[in-house]
Order: C-alpha cells, then sequence, then structure tokens
C-alpha cells in the first residue's frame, strides 16, 4: 500500500491532533486518561531563574511601569524576613503577579514560586509554558480530588517561597473574596510566615476581559505587610482570619493612611470577607449600612475609582 | 529425385548450435537452433540407389522427430559417434513406410516399420559375434560393409533416412504392421522397442521398485514396458510437465513427481535417508533398485545416480550428452548400464508392434507436419513436453 | 485496576483496526455493526517475581514445602516447559529461569547432587543450546549443560519407562529418567488456558506411543475447545495419564502465568485499543510499518523472530497440580477471558508471525493453518465465536516457505500428503503411521533440530474441529496455491472474502473480529 494511502486510512476518523472518536460500545470503557500534570521543574532549574531574572528586568518590569503608576510600600519589612515564605494578596487583575514580582526584593523575586490555577495557565501546552517561564508558576488544582496533592508543600520544602491568591481567582469586580483555606493550612502546618500584600488600583488599570492596562499611567499601589507567623498550636482558620485582617488592613492604608488603618484594625472595624460575602478592599465596617447586599454597580464603580494618592474617606458618613 | 532433409557437414553451425544451446537463454531456444542455425537443409536430392539383394526402396508415411535427433541439430550429440556417420546423412529412423519393391516374403506395397541398426546382415558380411547371438544392437562392423558408415538408418549417407521421401532398406530391417495397427502407433514401434530393450538390459526383480526419470517419448514408452514386461512393483515416473502425469498414471505410474521434488518424495516412499552435500543435489542413502534414465541430460543422469539405492542399477536410456559426477557411482557400488535400439533378434520388435497395438498410447502423436514445414516441426519438437505433446512426426504423404 | 475485555460495535465513530498479516500488520475497517472481541488489559505484573516464586515454593499447595521433599542422595529431575512458550519468547530473565535458580539453590542447601534438567519438547525439535541458555540462564546453562541439561528425546528407546495403560487402554510412556526420579519439579508458563495442569509431564515427556491417544482426530474433535479442559476429550486423557504417573512418580508442579505485554515498547501501539492511540503510536505505526515492508525479507524475519515480550508474570503457584492448576487457569481467564453475545456468521482473524512451533524459524503453510483453525479458532469457551456452517476469514500471506532443517516432514506432508486429500481422517489412517516410523524423520528429530515425522499430522488434526465446523475458509492476502492446496480459499481484500463469504452465510452476516494478540479467550454465552 502506498504511504499515502496508509496515511489517509491511519487518519481515518482522527482529528488534527490524532485523536479518535470513542466507539459508542466502547465507552464504558473508557479510563480518564491519568491528568497528566504539566512539569515545571525546569522551571526551577538555575538556568531558567536566571533567563527569568533577566525577563523580569529586561522586559516584564520595565514594560509594566511604563504603563502604570506603580506605588510600592512596606517592602522593607521583607528585609529581616528568611524564606521560605508565603505571600498573599487580594487578586483582581492580571496585573498583579507581574506587580508582585517586579517590586519584591530581588533575592525572593528569585526564589519565588507563583500559584496558578491549572485549569487555565495549564490547560494548554504554550500558555503553560509562558506561565512558567515568566512567572515561575506552578498548577495549583482548584477543583476536583488531586487539590490536596498540591506541588506547594513540596516547593516549601525545597526553599522556594510562594506568591498565592487566597481567593482562589481574581475578582469579578475588584472586591475580595473570602480567603480559601489553603495558604494557611500550609504556613501552619509547615510553620512558615506569611506576608500578607494588598494591591490597590490594579482592577482600575485593567479588569477582567482586559489584555492591557488602561491608558493614562493609572496608580496602582503595593503595599506590604509584616510578616505574619503562625502560633504554637493556631487553628488554621484563625490564621486564616488574621491573614484576611491584615491584606484588608494593608488595603485600608490607602484611603486611611497608615495609623487609621491601624486603628481600624485594633477596633476590629475592618470588614473582611466571609460565607460568600465579597467587600471592598479596605472597607471599615460601616454601623448604618442599610442593605446588606451592596448592588453589583456599586461595587465595580467603587473599585474602578481612580487612585489619586490623596487620603480619602469615602463610605464613611 | 527426391524431396530429403539433408544433414551436412559443417562445423562451424555445428559449434555454433551447441554453444548457443548451452547456455542458459539457449537452452530455451533449442527449437529455433535446430531450425536456424544447425546444418540441416531442405533439398531435392537424388533417391538412394539400391545397394543389391535383399532391399527395397520404402516409402515413409510416418516418421518421429527422436529426441536424438534433437541432440544432434543442437550440437549436443557426442563426437564420439562421428565416425560411425557418413555425411551428408538424412536423419529420420522411426519409420512407417511402405515398400515399394518386393522381396521375400514381404509383398511390395507392405506396410512396415524399420529396425533403424545396421547390422552385418544389411551390410553383407560375416555376422560379428553380436550379430551371431542376435544381439545386432551391438554390431562391431558398423562401419564396414557394402554401405557407407552409419550407426543407424537416418545417419548412413547411403540409404537415406526417414525424413525424406524414400529411402532404401534391407529386408533384415523390416517388420511388416499388422494391418489393424494405424500409421500413429506403429511409428511408436522402433522407440517402444528401444525401451523393451532396455528394460531387458538388466534384471528386474518381483516387487523391485523402478524411477523413470523424464517422461517424454522414451520414458513412457519405458513406463509402459516396465509395467507390461517385468515384475516390477512401484513404479516413480519423474515428469516435468502436467499433460506426461496424466499419460504415466494411465500407463501405470505409482506416482509421479515433479523434478524438483523428486529426491524428497523418493525418500519418503523408500524410507531413505536424504542429505545435501555443500554443493550439488540432494541424495539419498537407501533409494529406489532401478533407475532408467530417459532424459538424455546430464542433469537426468545426475539425479539417476543420486536415487539409486547401494548396489542399486541405473539404466541410461537416452543418448547421454555433458559430463556428471560419478561419485555416487563408486561409492554406491552402482551398476550403470547402457541400452542402445532393440536387440533379441527382433524379438523386442515383436512385441513392441503388440504393445503398440494394446496399450493406451492414443494421441501421442499428436502433431504431423508436412518436410515442408520442418522448422516448425523441429520447434514443436522442442518444445514438446511444454506443448503437451510427446511425438512430434513427418508426415511425408502430405 | 485494568479494565476487563470487552466486545466493540463498529459503528461510525470506529478508527480503522489493526490486524496482523504474517510477518507484518494493516489497518483494516471493518463494517459497520461487525463485533470485535478485546481481551482486557494487562494486568500488572507481580513486582517482585523472586520473591513470589520463593514464596510459592515455601508455602505450596497441597504438599510439603520444596525445601522438605529435597533429601540428599535423592534423583531430582527439574522439567521446564520448551521453546514453544511463551509467544513470542520472554525478554531475559525467563521466569522459568528465576524458578529453576531457586530451585537448585534449595537442592543445594539441602545436599541433592542427582540433579538432572529436561526440557520437556515431547516431539517438537530439540532447543539449541543458545535457546537452551536463554530459558534457563547463564548460571544454570554453565553448571549443567551438556551431561546434565537435556532435551527430552522421545525417540531414545532406553530412556523411555512404559508405565502401562490407562483405564481407557492408553499407553503412558515417559522419559525414563524423569519417570525413576525421585521427585520432578516441573516449571510451566501457561500461557493459554490450553497449557499446563496435567498435560505437563504427561505430553511434554511423552512418545509417540503415548502421543497417538490423544493427539489424533477423533480426540480433538470432541475437544470443544482444547482451550477449554472441562469441555476436552484431549483433556480428560491427559488427566488419565497423569494419574497414572502419579502412581508412579511425585511431581511438583510450578506454574506460572503471564499478562497480556505481548509487544516490546516500540510496536506499543499493538497492545492498545487504536482509538485510544496517541500520535505517537500513529506515528510508530507508520514508521514501523513502512520500515517491515521495505526490508529484505530475510531481516524482516529476523528482526520479527528476535522480538521478546516484556511480560509482567501474574502468578507463581506451587505444589501439587491437582490443586495448583485451577488458580492458573483462574489467572488465564483474568487476563483472556472475555464475554461475547452469541454466535456469528462470519469471524475473522489476524495470524500474527509467530505460533508455538516456528520459533526462530519459518512459519510454513500448515502451521498457519494450525495457528489458524487450531489456535485461534479454539480460544473460545462453551461455543465457537462462529456458527456451524459459517465462515473463517483468516489474514495471512501463507507463503510457499518451508524451514528445511526443522520442518523437513512438513515439506513431504505439504507436497505429496495434501495433494492426496485434505481430510485429517484418511491422512491419519493411511499416512500418520507412515510418518511417525521413518526412520529418516527420526534421525532428524534425535540429532538435528527437526520436529517429529508425525507432526505436521498433529497440525492438520489440530484444525480437525474447525474444519468440521467451518462452512469456507478464506485467507485474505494469502498465496493462492498454497491456500488451495489446503482445501481454502484465497482473497485480496476484505471486501472480495466478504463477498465469496456470501455463498455460504446470505448477504447480511454478522461478522466478529477477534482482535488478538494479545488473547482473548472468547467466553461465547
Amino acid at each position: 500500500m502506498s504511504i499515502r494511502r496508509e496515511f489517509r486510512l491511519l487518519r481515518h476518523g482522527r482529528d488534527w491532533r490524532g485523536r479518535s472518536t470513542v466507539p459508542r460500545s466502547a465507552e464504558p470503557h473508557v479510563v480518564e486518561p491519568e491528568e497528566k500534570v504539566f512539569p515545571t521543574a525546569w522551571a526551577r532549574t538555575p538556568a531558567a531563574v536566571a533567563a527569568r531574572s533577566v525577563l523580569r528586568k529586561g522586559l516584564l518590569k520595565p514594560v509594566a511601569w511604563r504603563q502604570i503608576t506603580p506605588v510600592i510600600e512596606g517592602a522593607e519589612y521583607l528585609d529581616g524576613v528568611r524564606g521560605p515564605v508565603v505571600f498573599v494578596a487580594n487578586h483582581s487583575s492580571h496585573l498583579d503577579t507581574p506587580l508582585i514580582l517586579g517590586s519584591l526584593p530581588e533575592r525572593f523575586a528569585n526564589r519565588v514560586a507563583v500559584g496558578a490555577a491549572s485549569d487555565y495557565f495549564f490547560d494548554v501546552r504554550w500558555r503553560a509554558t509562558l506561565t512558567a517561564v515568566f512567572f515561575n508558576a506552578f498548577p495549583v488544582e482548584r477543583y476536583g480530588s488531586k487539590r490536596l496533592r498540591s506541588l506547594a508543600v513540596d516547593l516549601v520544602d525545597d526553599g522556594w517561597s510562594l506568591l498565592l491568591y487566597p481567593e482562589g481567582t481574581r475578582s469579578e469586580d475588584g472586591w475580595m473574596n473570602p480567603f480559601k483555606l489553603g495558604a494557611a493550612v500550609l504556613c501552619v502546618t509547615k510553620g512558615i510566615p506569611c506576608v500578607p500584600i494588598a494591591i490597590r488600583g490594579s482592577y482600575a488599570a485593567m479588569p477582567r476581559g482586559r489584555n492591557w492596562p488602561q491608558p493614562g499611567k493609572p496608580r496602582v499601589t503595593v503595599r506590604y505587610g509584616r510578616p505574619l507567623v503562625p502560633e504554637e498550636g493556631e487553628d488554621v482558620r484563625a490564621f486564616r482570619t488574621r491573614m484576611a485582617k491584615a491584606v484588608n488592613m494593608l488595603a485600608a492604608e490607602e484611603d486611611l493612611g497608615w495609623y487609621d488603618a491601624l486603628r481600624a484594625a485594633a477596633d476590629d472595624r475592618l470588614e473582611i470577607p466571609g460565607g460568600s460575602q465579597p467587600t471592598r478592599p479596605g472597607a471599615v465596617r460601616d454601623e448604618n449600612a442599610k442593605t446588606e447586599q451592596t448592588a453589583d454597580w456599586r461595587r465595580v464603580w467603587a473599585s474602578t475609582e481612580p487612585l489619586t494618592g490623596r487620603r480619602r474617606r469615602v463610605w464613611r458618613d | 529425385m527426391i524431396l530429403a532433409l539433408e544433414y551436412h557437414r559443417s562445423p562451424g553451425r555445428f559449434v555454433a548450435a551447441r554453444g548457443l544451446t548451452s547456455t542458459r537463454v539457449g537452452s530455451r531456444l533449442s527449437g529455433m537452433v535446430a531450425g536456424n542455425v544447425a546444418p540441416l537443409r531442405l533439398v531435392n536430392r537424388q533417391a538412394p540407389e539400391l545397394p543389391g539383394e535383399g532391399w527395397t526402396r520404402v516409402t515413409p508415411i510416418l516418421t518421429g522427430i527422436c529426441g536424438s535427433d534433437l541432440s544432434l541439430l543442437t550440437g549436443h550429440s557426442s563426437p564420439y559417434l562421428s565416425p560411425m556417420t557418413s555425411m551428408p546423412f538424412v536423419p529420420g529412423h522411426e519409420i512407417v513406410g511402405r515398400t515399394m519393391d518386393e522381396l521375400p516374403g514381404i509383398p511390395k506395397g507392405s506396410r512396415v516399420v524399420i529396425d533403424p541398426v545396421l547390422s552385418c546382415a544389411v551390410r553383407g558380411m560375416e555376422p560379428c559375434r553380436w550379430c551371431a547371438s542376435g544381439q545386432q544392437s551391438r554390431c562391431d562392423h558398423i562401419t564396414a560393409g557394402r554401405i557407407s558408415a552409419g550407426i543407424q538408418t537416418g545417419t548412413c549417407g547411403d540409404t537415406g533416412g526417414g525424413w525424406s521421401r524414400q529411402l532404401v532398406a534391407h529386408a533384415s530391417q523390416l517388420h511388416v504392421v499388422p494391418e489393424d495397427l494405424p500409421d500413429e502407433r506403429a511409428v511408436l514401434a522402433e522407440p517402444l522397442a528401444c525401451a523393451i530393450h532396455s528394460v531387458r538390459r538388466v534384471p528386474i526383480g518381483p516387487n523391485s521398485t523402478a524411477v523413470v526419470v523424464g517422461a517424454g517419448t522414451v520414458g513412457l514408452l519405458t513406463l509402459l514396458a516396465l509395467r507390461e514386461l517385468t515384475q516390477v512393483g512401484a513404479i516413480y515416473v519423474i515428469a516435468k510437465h502436467g499433460h506426461q502425469k496424466d499419460k504415466a498414471k494411465a500407463l501405470g505410474a505409482t506416482a509421479v513427481i515433479e523434478p524438483r521434488k523428486a529426491v524428497r518424495a523418493l525418500r519418503r516412499v523408500t524410507t531413505a535417508r536424504m542429505h545435501t552435500p555443500e554443493m550439488g543435489a540432494d541424495f539419498l542413502l537407501g533409494g529406489v533398485d532401478t533407475v532408467f534414465e530417459c532424459t538424455g541430460g546430464a542433469s537426468g543422469l545426475d539425479t539417476s545416480l543420486r536415487l539409486a539405492r547401494a548396489g542399486g542399477t541405473v539404466v541410461m536410456s537416452g543418448m547421454p550428452s555433458g559430463g556428471v559426477d560419478l561419485t555416487p557411482l563408486w561409492f554406491r557400488e552402482l551398476e550403470l548400464v547402457g541400452a542402445y535400439c532393440s536387440g533379441s533378434d527382433g524379438a523386442d520388435f515383436a512385441d513392441a508392434l503388440r504393445l503398440a497395438g494394446s496399450a493406451p498410447l492414443d494421441g501421442y502423436v499428436g502433431t504431423t507436419y508436412p518436410l515442408a514445414r520442418w522448422r516448425e516441426a523441429l520447434n514443436h519438437a522442442a518444445d514438446s513436453g511444454r506443448l503437451g505433446t510427446v511425438k512430434v512426426a513427418f508426415d511425408l504423404a502430405r | 485496576m485494568s479494565r476487563p475485555g470487552f466486545v466493540l460495535d463498529v459503528d461510525e465513530r470506529t478508527p480503522p483496526l489493526i490486524m496482523h498479516q504474517g510477518e507484518g500488520f494493516r489497518l483494516e475497517r471493518l463494517p459497520l455493526g461487525s463485533k470485535v472481541i478485546y481481551p482486557p488489559d494487562s494486568l500488572p505484573g507481580i513486582r517482585d517475581v523472586d520473591a513470589a516464586i520463593r514464596h510459592a515454593l515455601l508455602h505450596p499447595h497441597g504438599t510439603e514445602p520444596l525445601p522438605e521433599l529435597l533429601t540428599p542422595g535423592m534423583r531430582l529431575t527439574i522439567v521446564f516447559d520448551d521453546l514453544s512458550l511463551p509467544l513470542p519468547p520472554m525478554q531475559t530473565p525467563d521466569v522459568r529461569q528465576r524458578i529453576i535458580e531457586q530451585v537448585l539453590e534449595m537442592a543445594a542447601a539441602k545436599g541433592v547432587d542427582d540433579v538432572e534438567l529436561i526440557a520437556a519438547n515431547a516431539l517438537h525439535r530439540r532447543m539449541t543450546p543458545a535457546e537452551l541458555r536463554r530459558t534457563v540462564g547463564d548460571r544454570v546453562f554453565h553448571a549443567f549443560f551438556p551431561e546434565h541439561l537435556k532435551n527430552h528425546d522421545a525417540e531414545d528407546r532406553d530412556n523411555l519407562l512404559h508405565m502401562g495403560k490407562t483405564r481407557h487402554g492408553e499407553d503412558v510412556e515417559i522419559n525414563r529418567r524423569a519417570a525413576e526420579s525421585d521427585l520432578i519439579v516441573y516449571v510451566n508458563i501457561t500461557l493459554t488456558a490450553m497449557s499446563g495442569g496435567a498435560k505437563s509431564v504427561s505430553v511434554g515427556l511423552a512418545s509417540y506411543r503415548s502421543l497417538k491417544h490423544h493427539h489424533n482426530v477423533h480426540t480433538l474433535r470432541h475437544s470443544n475447545s482444547f482451550n477449554d479442559p472441562p469441555n476436552s476429550a484431549m483433556h480428560h486423557s491427559y488427566e488419565r495419564m497423569k494419574g497414572l504417573i502419579d502412581e508412579h512418580v511425585k511431581v511438583f508442579t510450578i506454574e506460572t502465568t503471564l499478562n497480556n505485554d505481548t509487544f516490546p515498547s516500540s510496536m506499543g501501539f499493538l497492545n492498545k485499543r487504536e482509538w485510544e492511540w496517541n500520535v505517537r503510536d500513529q506515528a510508530s505505526y507508520l514508521a514501523v510499518k513502512r520500515a517491515n515492508e521495505l526490508m529484505p525479507k530475510k531481516t524482516r524475519r529476523r528482526i520479527w523472530q528476535s522480538t521478546a515480550a516484556p511480560y509482567g508474570v501474574t502468578g507463581v503457584h506451587a505444589g501439587l497440580q491437582s490443586e495448583v492448576h485451577p488458580l492458573t487457569l483462574n489467572n488465564v481467564h483474568r487476563q483472556q477471558l472475555t464475554e461475547v453475545n452469541g454466535q456469528s456468521d462470519i469471524a475473522i482473524w489476524g495470524l500474527p508471525y509467530i505460533c508455538p512451533y516456528n520459533v526462530n524459524s519459518v512459519m510454513n503453510p500448515i502451521l498457519v493453518m494450525s495457528l489458524g483453525l487450531g489456535y485461534f479458532f479454539n480460544l473460545y469457551k462453551n461455543k465457537p465465536i462462529v456458527r456451524q456452517g459459517g465462515v473463517a476469514i483468516f489474514y495471512h500471506p501463507v507463503p510457499n516457505e518451508f524451514h528445511p532443517v526443522h520442518h523437513p516432514s512438513y515439506i513431504d506432508f505439504f507436497e505429496e500428503i495434501l495433494t492426496e486429500s485434505t481430510d485429517p481422517v484418511l491422512l491419519e489412517t493411511k499416512y500418520e503411521e507412515q510418518f511417525a516410523t521413518d526412520p529418516w524423520y527420526i534421525q532428524l528429530y534425535r540429532n538435528s533440530y527437526a520436529y517429529h515425522g508425525v507432526h505436521p499430522f498433529y497440525m492438520w488434526y489440530w484444525g480437525a474441529h474447525a474444519m468440521q465446523h467451518l462452512g469456507d475458509v478464506i485467507f485474505v492476502g494469502g498465496n493462492r496455491k498454497t491456500t488451495q492446496r489446503m482445501g481454502f480459499r484465497a482473497a485480496s481484500t476484505l471486501g472480495d472474502a466478504l463477498e465469496m463469504a456470501k455463498d455460504t452465510v446470505g448477504s447480511s452476516p454478522s461478522i466478529a473480529y477477534h482482535h488478538a494478540p494479545p488473547l482473548a479467550l472468547a467466553d461465547v454465552r
């Protein structure tokens, strides 16, 4: 048989990637193929680290810093910290990761791995490869049974710091969603510190659905907080609450200023997301609030309000 | 003047024919070579004169084309025979014809077959010891006497031959053909007599085994003679062509085997052991009692020697051509026996005429050609096995 | 957990399916609605085979642990399955080697001096020294070959012992050395449900005199199938003989079973279901097929013959044969049994390059017949895959080739006997004795590497049941002359074959394709 005919026969009923449809009668016998975890170990080799460092300083940071006006605060808290640590941040934009990586001190920036949703970032090969190259991302299962067998523990054991977004997803409207337990579990079980980070303005600069920042160099703040160290015997949930509070306090600093934010935290006036309720980053509890629910448009409205850098008092009548 | 095919001396043509047919391709073209290269020509020549008393002119009716004729024409007959021929001569020795002169006991116009051997009686000489004992085929005076040299009618320049309109024959050569025997069967009398002679050359024990190598005219008629005249048990025939298989079965062959499979098959039926030498064909330890080589080829003889059991007999019926490895002859202490023409003081011929009448030989002389189409005839004869023919003959009446 | 076997219904979504065809393979599109019988997925192999062997030897079924059976000064004979198992041969180390080494270690520890190793080749050809060495391993080979590591010689009258007759009057005659031993340790590989069990000693070490009682047309026509021992007259005979043997000599049996990892990873696609082929499988299919076709015939044969299967061992059981064999059969069924609903009018088989009798040799037409109508046709329980009077379609070129050293009697059988008749009964009565006693065949069997003279007859009987059952046999891509000689027909394509089958089974036949190897044993309900 000619090679052409042979090839045609072989291709019969297969798609362009050579996958065949499953005969109806064989469907009950199909085993779900072992979900192959995209290998990322190569992205943590010294060569890859060096390449990423070049990419970050030569491409990622200059481009990002040119498109927006970043304000970095509190990075000095990291001075005395020794890795590995877990960075947790609120998450509302694709800008968040470049901003954090670009603003981290070099010794952390080269030793941090970013948890990325495996169902999105590691879905197709090309995206997985790019994400791993630029951000040293590793796949995090958001759903399903394999969530518990995450790579995170191994990475921490190998001395890598992690950047995790405990909300589990980018925010729809710039507000913060309740934190999931994963990051807290990791800190508590491994006994490593957690560095809270709050990002303000990234939603306004580049919300969901955009893939390039808004024109006009919008202002975005990245604020680092003091590392939180899990105490002996501390409950995972309690630690998670501490984490959420810390993040929210940093977010509130944008509006209230450092001291007022500290005070609000001390008075326990900061709102933290709970149940299925999102809260505005940096929101302070309003005793006179009339409705439980805030209308969607108001959330987006509030989130997209440009940051001016002036301490303004919003929602504080 | 008569029309005749004449073989003349031409060393150049002889060598050319021999050279051509000994190549692989040429051997397939032997019919073409016999017709075009061989020193044979169709001529009008003087009819042969009666050499003396006791002779008659004979008008052939049918004359067969024999394997030995073809060997001669393709240059494969041995030069050994050359002193016993006298050129130019007219070939053809398987003759059925009609006498043209009155002879004692054989009236003019009798239908006769001719024993071609030109022995003492024919040559008008005192009988040599063989002729005296009735074994004319062994005659020592084959080059002397009143006619020129020639072992047979058909190699002698003075007698003429069957491939012509007329020849002369001595009364002692003639055998009157019974009325009811058709010409097509009568023309087989000469080769059949030879076959009968060959099986009488060796003692064949009851229930012994025999192999006939080759299933052309000689092979088939040898098979017939074996079956009819001896107590032989199984007869295996090695036949190349399909139609030969049916004919051999009809004549009483136990099994008919393709040449390629012969050694293996015979090994099995004789429960012998087969061995494969580093060079050359397989051979048997153990094997058959008597082998009749009826191809006239070297490979046929080689096969025969490899098939015979120790102390067995190989009879050479075909006119040999080419050399063979005689080691089996020595090692297995074989008897190698030649069988030339007929003997027994004419008894072979008498039996031949009888058998020719009774045996299932219909269709053996399948095709006849007039002399004028001699090239076609020779071509057909050279390829007869493949073309499903046993014997090709010239029809001289046409 | 590997998936069980199942029957595929060919529908529009079914890709072309792989089909073995002698020393090659092809894809074939089967008519819609055809059934395809797939074996269960390959079972996971035992991880530590040596430990499993040791455990089996020390905790045998129905007898004392092996070390307790070994005493100084005893006569110990270790008998092992010959070259015909497994198919294709196993990647070294062979499981037989692993077992024999452990048995010998125990024997050495117990001070046993008189040890003899015998390949149970019955009337098969002798194994060459290289083949023996590959089977038993270097250490054993060097220690025992050639004086104490031998092939069984079924024609060595001095070394055969007639033990008597069974109640059915069957002669039991086996290797004398084994019969007169204090203990026989039989090392087996059970590849199909046919082998192992009572067959091991009563067939592997027997002579023609004994074998003819079950290797005959009558018995085989009543073995439906011979892969279903309870329904196999042949196995009943084995059992009777084994009963007699057990009265004379103690046999410690070690049986092993293998999984379905039949092809090495370079040809991994042959082990997979076609719709699960990934790009790599497809590329290697194309590459292997093309290379295979371009290769000179001899090279191709050498490469096929040198492939070794990366089998995993799925079970090692030792002890009393009658207690061990059910466990072994269970393992075989676990790996091979597929339930099939109902018989079909037409069954299709793709015959591979190897059968039990052409390892390192040539697959001649008789062996093709025995592989198709013998082995593959009989890969069923209960009922044949194809109905009475149905049609079998095989894929094989059936070339007219014979190995002159290994199969001399096959050549004569094919050239002379089959030209007279293909009727097994007639051949049996008229010619079997002649071939069986032919001194040349016997000499070649004993001194050269030839199958016994009677062996081609056994091959022909192997197909006797199928020949009686089937209405027609068609070889796709088969040599016309050779198929015709055997009484079959040749077609150039599946379409032609189905067209030819119409005469026998009508215009809309049901079709079953028995997807093997890897082997599937069809349990037809």
